[in-house]
């Protein structure tokens, strides 16, 4: 992959290159407090602009898989229906997406455009879609408590599927093209040729990074293996499932949950639309039938199927990528404290109890 | 895409959320990550709270009867019908014969203007609000003992309890940002004591479970007291300070029996002994139940506020009472004097005092006598004193409480309705306002925990749709007031000059930070975390000797179990905006749709005994009547009890017969029905 | 080449309804375009269609014609509010249909082999199809037996197939009821259906044989039990499941279950991925 280097005041000039070429340039920004949101950069918000802050909870996912969007419009005049489905195709580029959020798209790439079917709608948004990755550097701001990249192997910086990626030297931004539409940008002065002292700045900031991770879970793959070979005992799924409190946050908020569920509104006397709306399998409706069936009822075979769906070899090996990038967004949305991590610890603990239970 | 932070309107947590627009259209929610209330959590309706504000089936026109049936007209004709028909009903039966009812869901500033203009302008205090009918008990016990009418304490503040006892309330699925808190403030080592009389998600978690016979709270508070007491781990230099009556309560407590109040009530003496001690050795702990019905005794909460001031457990972060409100704004409308009695500020009708000092802020004159309450009007329209209704969002007919309020609407000469959708309530309605809905009006918001926040407009509302708020303002004008208000934020300035405790409170304040805790004064505009802090205007407290404690309710051979009418627990009174969203309504309807006929709920070793099977036909049979309903078999609730949810209206009527109105809990029996 | 849209209902024309049993009725239709009619008769047995009811819903039903026939048409018992919206249609309304989706029943890798159905109430809908194409295919395959239950014999789905099952020389069909009224007159067997199995002059073969079962969960254990007494190997048990699920393409993830999304991996499975998928059936 080429690198070039820029100034530190050039950054936002890449935003302006990607206007130039029809690009909504969408950016986190800080609202109140530690909150933080994607928003188009404009003149008026420019001056706010910040690479380094807390990476938006509400995930970036939504660009390309928005939280409810219109199918199709179904009319009827004189007897017949007009089915007409409605797309977006309009360019946009997210600018200081985070590793674990690359991941995250990548992953939903491979689920709606991998396999046999392909989503049309996550495919016209999809490849209209320009990705600025800034590599996480800054403890407090970049990373957080609950980040835990470094055990999915998402980030701090990620190794590909973005177009650009930015890193902060000091006074300088390496910036690494991922496509070609990211390289061709290039041709702009203000990129010059870096170094092997800028390279090897890289990896001496990378290295120091790694330290300031507070949620290392290795234990993680291990993790894998526990609920791909169903050894999780029932009584942790229970433990988990009684502090779940059916909110779905960690599903929407999740950069790699793909499910969702679809209704239809009035919304003219002849005419209907079609929404789809994210779901989530916390809930207990999620698989409730018709007519009352209802094969996953207790809340802790609902937990149990969140974590196998994302964690089973099965799947990983199905979509070429696992359904977890470390970004710790499940866990800050969680009532009871029982996102990925603590998951993982808990798994961890219940395993030990049972090897010295059967000393 | 824009990003605006907000209140969520759902239920009294209040909590920060951002809403996503694109266009005049909400297309997203999140949660704030710093909003001391839910600090990045939001329940599964804040989830969805988006696409309640798009349901596209809402009223977009003034509707008006005519021949029999609602048709749509001008705004101009609705309002001068509503004036026309108030003055003449005004003038043929006095104002008397005028009710306005609201739902605890309403604005502060809607309900501030709804109640001024009954009291100002039509000169009845025939005001209240829908949840008066089981909330105002609570409320007036607190104002009683504690002088001010509200959660003492802040939710965030549960991080810092020692000791969290949770009494009845079913946090997880009712206020689930508060059910969350808890379990992570016991994660972090509180001790969490959770008392009821069915299992919940929030028990599963708790140290001490104390499951207990219904109607037996106050019993088992009283005994926690006798054990402090005997252990003499009573907070003297407190009481002595601060509180009154304590002799008496005292001799009350005195005269208990700790074994025998354990078996009546059903729980094991060392429970209720280690759970005092536990609350009792403290160094802060907490009291949460919730104003709900949900078969509260009457005399519980007394019990409660008695063990919190024998332990001091107050004035301090981290203890305290929660009241814990479900409706949105049931605190901001109680504070706005939608209440019979009360004026804004709580300050008595019937106090001349109280009354002059609004009479003279408004330069007009009240009617100095209380007027009727919610359930007067509707029950038997205050035994057919009452002529018009007005209903701003409140809709009586489809909440099961007062079975005869269809019956009552339909016999009124006017009933005026302000709402979003075409409620059930509407049928009975001459004329229907169709008003703005959250996210197209900036206005306040109380929450449980004193905050008073703004909920901020995100997107306009439909062509001609006003908040409702504006129109009361229309009414008012209408019936030769002159009222000016260019803003919500005008109606919040008047809220600070009618209310003391708000008197700092306006909007330039309000939208800073998170909203402000009550009481915002201007000498404290950065409003209160916790009541009664040192160093804050002392305040006296006192203790209600409860001499009788309710008991359980007498089972006998004949009738072995005791049913429950339980009303919150499915959320009925969300229904209006749960059914707007396709994943809300899934999950708040599933059990109506897997026993569409209604169900009860039996504890699974009771189904054994009485050889029922779950979803089976069952006849349950009263003293005084009986009925025909599906079992539902589970074993959230407890063995020897039948749990009737609100909203089977017809099972509730058929049950309680002739028997006293409001009793909550009955001896029952159960039998087979043949398919 | 442009991505086709897997979630654009085609529109349908709705010819006929007939009744089947109480709120089970059958419900013939064509699609307004032909290319798309010529293209879905492309179905194989066991797979399914997505119905759209605008204004209401979504929902997946089986295709019970074989594709050997002439029709195409949807049984659906009204329990939901879209198939209860199916039922207010008239001939000649419009609606939606997409599809087909799932596997199917691998008929061609059953050639050869005897084929046993055992279908209880309306568990019928989905073998009806599998039935029709393997006797309209009646040398390809051993020989073929039908064991087919209901409640009661009003509650019998298909009766003119039926009648015409139970007198045709190529297939023993054999009918059974829980229970009967007074009124009724049947004069058949009584017992759940796996009794039937035992019948003198039944005699199931177990070689080569593909047993084909579905019908209400309770019924579903019992088959199966009595199927693996009588010595089959549980692969060659095939069922298709039924799952709340929007999409029919593995993309809503509503049906997804163990390691399998019942829409794009199923619905058809055999008994042996059943037991792996570790959920109620």
């Amino acid at each position: 992959m080429k690198a070039r280097i820029i100034d530190r005041d050039d950054v936002l000039k890449i935003a302006d290159l990607l206007q130039g070429q029809g690009y909504d340039v969408i950016a986190p920004f800080p609202g109140r407090g530690r909150d933080t949101f994607f928003e188009s950069i404009s003149d008026e918000n420019r001056q706010r602009f910040q690479i380094h802050l807390p990476n938006p909870y509400y995930p970036p996912k939504r660009f390309v898989f928005p939280h409810m969007e219109r199918l199709l419009t179904v009319r009827r005049s004189n007897g017949d229906l007009l089915i007409e489905p409605t797309y977006r195709e309009s360019k946009r580029a997210l600018f200081g997406i985070r590793s674990c959020d690359v991941a995250g798209i990548y992953h939903l790439d491979r689920f709606y455009l991998g396999r046999e079917y392909h989503d049309i709608y996550y495919e016209k948004r999809r490849r209209n879609l320009f990705l600025v990755n800034v590599v996480c550097t800054v403890p407090g701001a970049d990373i957080n408590n609950e980040c835990f990249c470094l055990c999915t192997d998402t980030g701090p910086a990620a190794k590909d599927h973005f177009d650009l990626q930015l890193m902060d030297l000091g006074d300088e931004f390496m910036v690494v093209a991922g496509t070609p539409a990211g390289e061709a940008l290039f041709s702009d002065s203000m990129f010059k040729r870096g170094s092997e002292a800028h390279r090897e700045k890289r990896v001496a900031i990378l290295n120091e990074v790694r330290k300031q991770f507070k949620k290392t879970t290795s234990w993680f793959s291990a993790t894998v293996r526990y609920v791909s070979q169903g050894a999780v005992l029932d009584k942790t799924w229970e433990e988990i499932g009684n502090r779940c409190l059916e909110c779905g946050g960690c599903t929407y908020v999740c950069p790699a949950c793909t499910c969702f569920t679809v209704s239809d509104h009035q919304t003219g006397s002849d005419e209907i639309e079609r929404v789809r709306i994210w779901d989530a399998c916390a809930l207990a409706g999620f698989t409730r039938m018709a007519g009352g069936h209802n094969p996953r009822r207790a809340v802790h075979d609902r937990r149990n199927r969140r974590f196998f769906r994302k964690l089973a070899h099965y799947f990983i090996q199905r979509e070429l990528s696992m359904a977890c990038v470390g970004c710790g967004r499940c866990a800050a949305v969680c009532h009871g404290d029982v996102g990925m991590p603590n998951v993982v610890e808990m798994i961890r603990r219940a395993s030990l109890e049972s090897d010295t239970h059967a000393d | 895409m824009a990003h605006r932070l907000t209140t969520c309107t759902f239920c009294g947590v209040g909590c920060g959320l951002y809403l996503e627009t694109s266009g005049n259209r909400v297309v997203g929610v999140s949660p704030s990550m710093s909003h001391p209330a839910n600090e990045g959590r939001i329940c599964v309706r804040g989830w969805h709270v988006h696409e309640v504000i798009d349901a596209p089936d809402r009223l977009k026109k003034p509707l008006l009867r005519k021949n029999g049936r609602l048709e749509e007209v001008t705004w101009d004709e609705a309002f001068g019908f509503i004036a026309d028909r108030l003055k003449v009903i005004r003038d043929t039966h006095g104002p008397e014969s005028i009710a306005f009812l609201n739902s605890p869901r309403c604005s502060n500033e809607e309900t501030y203007l709804l109640q001024k203009l009954a009291r100002a302008v039509m000169k009845t205090n025939n005001v209240d609000h829908g949840a008066g009918v089981y909330s105002n008990y609570a409320l007036n016990v607190l104002l009683k003992m504690f002088g001010t009418p509200g959660t003492t304490n802040s939710i965030q503040g549960l991080d810092r309890s020692d000791v969290i006892i949770v009494s009845g309330v079913d946090l997880g699925r009712q206020l689930p940002t508060i059910g969350g808190r808890v379990i992570r403030a016991k994660l972090k080592g509180a001790k969490l004591i959770v008392m009821a009389s069915r299992r919940h998600r929030v028990a599963e978690s708790a140290d001490l479970f104390l499951l207990h016979k219904p109607g037996t709270v106050s019993m088992l508070f009283g005994a926690m007291a006798k054990v402090i007491v005997d252990h003499g781990l009573v907070n003297l230099p407190f009481i002595r300070s601060r509180c009154s009556s304590y002799e008496a309560f005292l001799a009350s407590v005195r005269s208990r029996d700790l074994l025998a109040t354990a078996e009546a009530c059903g729980v094991p003496a060392d429970q209720i002994e280690a759970a005092a001690l536990e609350y009792a050795r403290a160094a802060s702990a907490a009291i949460l139940y919730t104003t709900g019905i949900e078969a509260r005794e009457h005399d519980s909460v007394e019990a409660m506020v008695n063990l919190c001031l024998l332990c001091g457990q107050i004035g301090k972060d981290g203890g305290g009472i929660f009241s814990l409100t479900e409706h949105n704004n049931l605190q901001g409308v109680c504070d706005m004097g939608m209440l019979p009695e009360r004026l804004p500020g709580y300050g008595m009708v019937e106090d001349d005092g109280a009354r002059r000092a609004i009479e003279e802020m408004w330069d007009t004159s009240i009617p100095p006598r209380r007027g009727m309450s919610a359930s007067w009007v509707l029950s038997h329209r205050g035994q057919g004193a009452v002529r018009a209704v007005w209903l701003c969002r409140y809709d009586p007919a489809s909440t099961a409480f007062i079975s005869e309020a269809g019956e009552s609407l339909r016999q009124c000469d006017l009933v005026a309705v302000q709402a979003v959708f075409l409620t059930e309530t509407c049928k009975y309605a001459h004329v229907v306002l169709p008003t703005a809905v959250f996210g197209e009006e900036r206005v306040t918001f109380t929450s449980t925990e004193r905050r008073i926040q703004i909920a901020d407009k995100v997107i306009d509302p439909p062509a001609g749709i006003e908040p409702a708020w504006q129109q009361l303002v229309r009414v008012a004008r209408a019936m030769g007031a002159e009222w000016k208000y260019d803003s919500a934020a005008d109606v919040m300035d008047e809220i600070g000059a009618a209310v003391p405790f708000y008197s700092g409170a306006n909007y330039e304040n309000l939208s800073h930070d998170y909203g402000r805790q009550w009481p915002c004064t201007r000498e404290h505009p950065m409003g209160t975390q916790f009541l009664f802090a040192p160093g804050h205007p002392s305040q006296s407290f006192t203790f209600i000797p409860i001499e009788k404690p309710a008991r359980p309710v007498v089972t006998n051979d004949e009738y072995p179990l005791t049913l429950i009418f339980g009303h919150s627990l499915y959320y009925w009174h969300q229904n209006v905006l749960i059914k707007h969203s396709e994943t809300l309504k899934r999950e708040y309807r599933m059990l109506l749709l897997d026993y569409p006929d209604g169900f009860v709920e039996i504890n699974t070793s009771d189904a054994k005994r009485y050889n029922i099977r779950d979803g089976e036909k069952i006849r349950l049979r009263t003293t005084s009547g009986s009925c025909v309903t599906a079992a539902r078999v589970t074993p959230e609730v407890m063995s020897g009890t039948v749990y009737v949810p609100y909203f089977v209206g017809q099972v509730l009527r058929q049950l309680r017969g002739d028997q006293e109105k409001g009793a909550q809990l009955l001896p029952v029996r159960v039998e087979k029905e043949a398919a | 080449m442009p991505t086709e849209n897997i979630y654009l209902p085609k529109t349908a024309i709705l010819d006929r309804v007939t009744d089947e049993i109480a709120e089970v009725k059958t419900f013939h239709w064509h699609f307004e375009d032909e290319a798309e009619q010529k293209a879905f008769k492309k179905f194989r047995p066991g797979q399914f269609a997505q119905v759209s009811l605008f204004g209401v819903g979504e929902f997946p039903t089986s295709l019970p014609p074989s594709p050997t026939e002439q029709e195409t048409f949807f049984t659906v018992r009204s329990v939901g509010s879209c198939t209860s919206a199916l039922h207010q249609l008239k001939p000649g309304d419009k609606f939606g249909v997409r599809g087909p989706y799932g596997n199917g029943f691998p008929m061609d890798a059953y050639e050869g082999k005897n084929l046993v159905f055992v279908a209880g109430g309306i568990g019928l809908i989905p073998l009806r199809s599998c039935i029709v194409y393997a006797l309209n295919n009646r040398d390809k395959y051993g020989r073929i037996q039908i064991f087919y239950g209901s409640k009661t014999p009003s509650e019998l789905m298909y009766v003119a197939n039926l009648r015409e099952w139970e007198q045709a020389t190529a297939v023993e069909c054999s009918l059974t009821v829980d229970r009967t009224c007074p009124t009724d007159v049947w004069t058949g067997n009584i017992g759940v259906v796996g009794s039937l199995f035992k019948k003198p002059g039944v005699g199931i073969p177990v070689e080569n044989t593909i047993a084909f079962v579905c019908g209400p969960p309770v019924m579903f254990r019992f088959v199966i039990n009595d199927l693996i007494d009588l010595g089959f190997e549980e692969r060659n048990i095939v069922s298709t499941l039924e799952r709340y699920m929007k999409c029919g393409v593995g993309k809503c993830g509503h049906c997804c279950i163990g390691v399998a999304y019942v829409c794009t991996d199923g619905p058809v499975f055999t008994y042996e991925q059943i037991k792996k998928l570790g959920e109620d059936i």
